[in-house]
């Protein structure tokens, strides 16, 4: 008969803590902590099943299937000294030795030696899995980090907001917690207006039945789902939709333990404020999920979620647009106050408005930006259509909403008040945009500039920080960036990229550093550290597209004097990357690179045909000059994967001349020609890309 | 409907019922209800508190001429402060709500994370937002510091915004059309106030003589503390805080200014704690 494998008996756990309403924003993070900390804790304890985590603003809720009934026994090794330090020549054990022993309860002959040290083992019996759920419950919600905590009580416990009740449940076990004051039990705690009464749970499994009973639906998951149904439900008898705006949804999901919208209606003499400005009331002030068209232009209406049921809801209603009416009163106040007088005519209050301590007040900023935007126009006069008089106008006018009222109280709308109240003063519509534009692109995914001229004055006020910042020392270090500059170079590069502006960076950074108001004491030093900031962020913005660290690396030979071309280039490497006689012909670049380093050789000495010497360079100064001929005819055209096909020719030549001849030869003249030959070569390559940075099987 | 008066009323009798002291507003100038000395050090010490009380509160840079529908210069705080935090405190202030006609079930009730400084104490909480179908009705606090000393055991501060439930109650789209009480419109007593220190605040208080003000409050507060009295010690730093409050409504604090101000009103702010402290702690009067 085979002996039967005894079946171990397993329950599930539950872990409920419920709280004082937590702010939304603690929740996921707190949940995520929840679960891996729980998934650490058990690893090699006890046998489990899946863990799982829910949530809302007053309840922090663990779920582990299957936890069995006892845990693991298990064997601790603790690492003592080295065995000679300890064991006296005669084979006896030390004092110190003994003492190390009777710290695990061990005499000194149980220390076991392995590889020279000695080690105590402590081998333990698995202890219930409710002992275990007990400190660990314990231990992971000591160990919650939240943004900010408080104490509440007595016993000085630190948690994000007071804890009112903790349900644990092993099976049909409670597992006692105590915690700040409180006792864990058996009873479970539905939403604190509606629920009648605290449901007893017998065991783990009825626990998301009771809360939804009691109107919470515990799962975020599910909550969002059932918000966003609600969302559609209320907006679609206006024939619009809500706005969509994962922050305000996943804020809302843990705001609300059972969401019900309510859908609310503004008033015309409302419409006629800034869309804008009407959304950033209803959105940050009061919560609320403008209306949109199927185009995106803002209806007069608004849902609102509550919390809870829907009975009330006309009075809930009233007092949502009671509240939002008042609030926009407020901002057709604000609204008329700053329209009351042109943006130009505010330019003075800028004086008095400070920028930075070293770099003087916004008004002074102002000016650089203008000046930078003057000169980027001038720069790019041949390449690229800008109205510079547009872009020069819209310059000056950059700042002018920070003094407004409007901008005081919503901070998020800089820009975009600008570009509202430029067209009120009559401004040309391309220097109102330029205004409204400015602070383009305003997150990593969201669009930038759409003009040429909104691009140019965003890019002077962007180059204009950096240079700032930079001269007065305040560069970014680790997640420190309170400037935002890394924000701000990224702009820079999307702008040039997306725009397709050739501007000369390494030039645009030197001149933002000369208009500072700081002494600099070496500003080409300083550009160029600047040039490897942006570089950075052109880094990891070609690398988030899929391209490889090494052929990112390959460009960056005057990649910043234009940029759109830096990317063509990048482009073109990656194509000719695929083909098959790609690698080898980067190995015999290398080998090529690798022979001119050593050499220490510098550009000078041109190549001369006459001063050659054998027929494998002859042909490699034949095959280059014909693939350098039809290489540039793409180059210039922008083809840089004909470019670099184009010179792949020479690639026999090379090959020939490399198993031909000797570069380092006695003859200095001969050294130097063929040096000056390798040179040429490694330089019409080096118009696409340094090959020598791809990285080749060895 | 009820009255202003009516909802004071209800509040004192509920929280009175509850077990609270109903004491009256503070003599002094002031910005919040946490200015009264039973808030104040009230929540200094480890012996228990139980206060409510309105306080009537001046907010110098908020006065709007009694244009604005929803902004005042000076109104009514309604403050309950409870030592230590009673568990299910929460539930019990939803219960103040249904007292006075506001049955959280038939409306939204949210709590918004809403934290509590007052940098001229050295003090801060933690705690939310009440709103009511959207409208702040109530600011909820566990004190967490005064003076930046950690505080033990902790106090909760409920402030009540009674004007804007009035208006709620009332539905009344201005502070100014509500009805007080005693057949008067909240117009009817505050709006003239309104306009005129409006003016004051903004236009035409004297600075130098409120600058000089403050210095000589602040040197005779220094001069209490060092005899020991915190009492009369801390009017002093009720006044300057105020003064400062002036001050930076007229336009005449600078932000380099700013800073220091509040630094000066903290520091001394301190010394009064410290000393209360030292005074109520039997053991350390002895000592000194």
């Amino acid at each position: 008969m085979k002996p039967m494998k005894k079946k171990v008996a397993a329950s599930d756990f539950l872990l409920d803590v419920h709280t004082e309403p937590l702010p939304a924003r603690f929740v996921a993070p707190a949940l995520e902590q929840l679960k891996s900390g729980a998934s650490r804790w058990l690893e090699g304890k006890v046998e489990h099943g899946e863990i799982s985590v829910a949530g809302t603003l007053r309840h922090l809720i663990l779920m582990v299937k299957e936890v069995s009934a006892k845990g693991h026994d298990m064997t601790e090794r603790f690492k003592g000294p080295k065995e000679q330090a300890w064991r006296l020549p005669d084979g006896k054990f030390t004092p110190a030795a003994e003492g190390f022993a009777r710290k695990y309860g061990l005499s000194a002959e149980d220390l076991r030696p392995v590889e020279g040290v000695l080690y105590a083992e402590v081998h333990s019996k698995g202890e219930p899995a409710s002992v275990l759920l007990q400190t660990m419950a314990v231990d992971l919600l000591k160990s919650l980090q939240f943004p900010k905590s408080m104490t509440w009580e007595e016993t000085g416990f630190r948690f994000g907001r007071p804890i009112r009740a903790i349900t644990s449940l092993l099976g049909e076990k409670v597992v006692p917690v105590e915690l700040a004051g409180v006792k864990s039990g058996r009873a479970a705690y539905g939403h604190p207006v509606l629920a009648k009464a605290a449901v007893i749970l017998k065991d783990p499994s009825k626990h998301a039945a009771v809360l939804r009973q009691g109107l919470v639906i515990g799962d975020p998951a599910e909550r969002r789902e059932y918000l966003l149904k609600a969302l559609e439900l209320a907006s679609k008898k206006t024939g619009g939709r809500t706005e969509d705006d994962s922050d305000l949804i996943d804020e809302t999901v843990f705001m609300v333990e059972h969401p019900v919208p309510v859908l609310g209606r503004l008033r015309d003499e409302h419409m006629k404020l800034p869309a804008a400005l009407l959304k950033m009331v209803m959105k940050k002030q009061l919560k609320f999920f403008p209306v949109v068209s199927r185009d995106g232009a803002l209806l007069p209406y608004f849902v609102g979620v509550r919390d809870g049921l829907s009975s009330g809801n006309d009075l809930v209603r009233e007092g949502y647009q009671r509240v939002l009416e008042a609030r926009f009163n407020d901002a057709a106040f604000f609204v008329g106050r700053d329209s009351s007088s042109t943006l130009e005519s505010k330019l003075p209050l800028l004086d008095r408005v400070t920028y930075q301590k070293a770099l003087g007040f916004l008004s002074a900023k102002a000016a650089r930006v203008e000046s930078l935007t003057i000169w980027m126009g001038e720069q790019l006069r041949s390449t690229a259509p800008i109205d510079e008089r547009s872009a020069a106008a819209a310059s000056r006018l950059v700042y002018a909403d920070l003094v407004t009222d409007v901008v005081k109280e919503f901070p998020e709308l800089q820009g975009q008040m600008g570009g509202v109240y430029a067209r009120k003063d009559g401004l040309d519509e391309r220097v109102a945009l330029a205004i409204e534009q400015f602070y383009f692109p305003v997150a990593a995914k969201t669009p930038v500039s759409v003009t040429p001229e909104a691009a140019v004055v965003s890019l002077a006020g962007k180059l204009d920080s950096l240079a700032g910042c930079f001269a007065v020392g305040l560069i970014p270090t680790g997640s420190a960036d309170p400037y935002a500059l890394r924000r701000q170079a990224l702009g820079v590069v999307r702008i040039l990229l997306e725009k397709q502006l050739p501007l000369d960076l390494d030039k645009a950074l030197e001149e933002a550093v000369k208009l500072q108001p700081v002494s600099v004491a070496e500003p080409g030093r300083l550009a160029a550290q600047l040039g490897d900031f942006v570089w950075a962020r052109v880094q990891s913005l070609f690398e988030e597209m899929g391209y490889a660290v090494d052929e990112v690396r390959s460009i960056r030979e005057g990649a910043l004097k234009d940029l759109p071309n830096a990317f063509r280039r990048l482009a073109a490497v990656r194509a000719v990357r695929r083909e098959p006689a790609f690698e080898p012909l980067a190995a015999a670049f290398k080998r090529a690179s690798n022979i001119l380093r050593q050499a220490k050789y510098e550009n000078g000495t041109a190549a001369d045909r006459a001063l050659l010497q054998d027929q494998a360079d002859f042909d490699l100064y034949d095959a280059l000059v014909s693939a350098e001929g039809a290489a540039n005819d793409r180059i210039v055209r922008g083809d840089f994967e004909g470019g670099l096909k184009s010179l792949a020719t020479v690639k026999p030549s090379l090959d020939l001349f490399f198993d031909k001849v000797m570069v380092m030869v006695e003859d200095e003249s001969l050294k130097r020609q063929r040096l000056a030959l390798l040179g040429k070569l490694v330089r019409a390559f080096r118009r696409v890309a340094d090959l020598s940075e791809i990285q080749t099987p060895a | 409907m009820k009255t202003f008066q009516e909802l004071i009323l209800k509040l004192q009798s509920f929280w009175s019922a509850e077990g609270c002291a109903i004491v009256q507003p503070y003599d002094l100038e002031k910005g919040a209800g946490t200015f009264n000395p039973a808030t104040f050090f009230g929540a200094l010490t480890s012996a228990p508190a139980r206060f409510a009380y309105v306080e009537p509160c001046r907010r110098p840079a908020d006065g709007r001429y009694g244009d604005n529908p929803n902004r005042l210069g000076k109104y009514y705080q309604f403050q309950v402060i409870l030592k230590p935090a009673p568990a299910g405190i929460t539930d019990l202030y939803q219960k103040s709500l249904k007292a006075l006609g506001l049955d959280p079930k038939l409306h939204d009730l949210r709590w918004i994370e809403d934290d509590w400084e007052s940098p001229t104490l050295g003090a801060s909480g933690v705690g939310w937002e009440v709103w009511l179908d959207g409208m702040e009705i109530t600011q909820f606090t566990y004190f967490q510091q005064m003076g930046s000393m950690p505080l033990s055991p902790i106090s909760v501060e409920m402030t009540y915004g009674l004007e804007r439930i009035a208006m709620y109650l009332q539905k009344k789209d201005s502070v100014y059309e509500l009805d007080y009480g005693g057949g008067l419109t909240y117009g009817d007593l505050h709006k003239q106030q309104e306009r005129e220190f409006s003016r004051y605040n903004f236009e035409t208080a004297d600075t130098a003589l409120l600058s000089r003000h403050f210095n000589e409050w602040e040197a005779e507060g220094v001069r209490l503390a060092s005899l020991a009295d915190p009492l009369p010690a801390y009017d002093c730093v009720v006044r300057i805080s105020h003064l400062f409050n002036t001050l930076e409504a007229r336009g005449a604090i600078s932000v380099t200014e700013r800073a220091q101000y509040i630094t000066r009103v903290r520091s001394l702010a301190r010394k009064v704690m410290q000393l209360y402290i030292a005074k109520s702690t039997p053991k350390s009067v002895e000592a000194a």
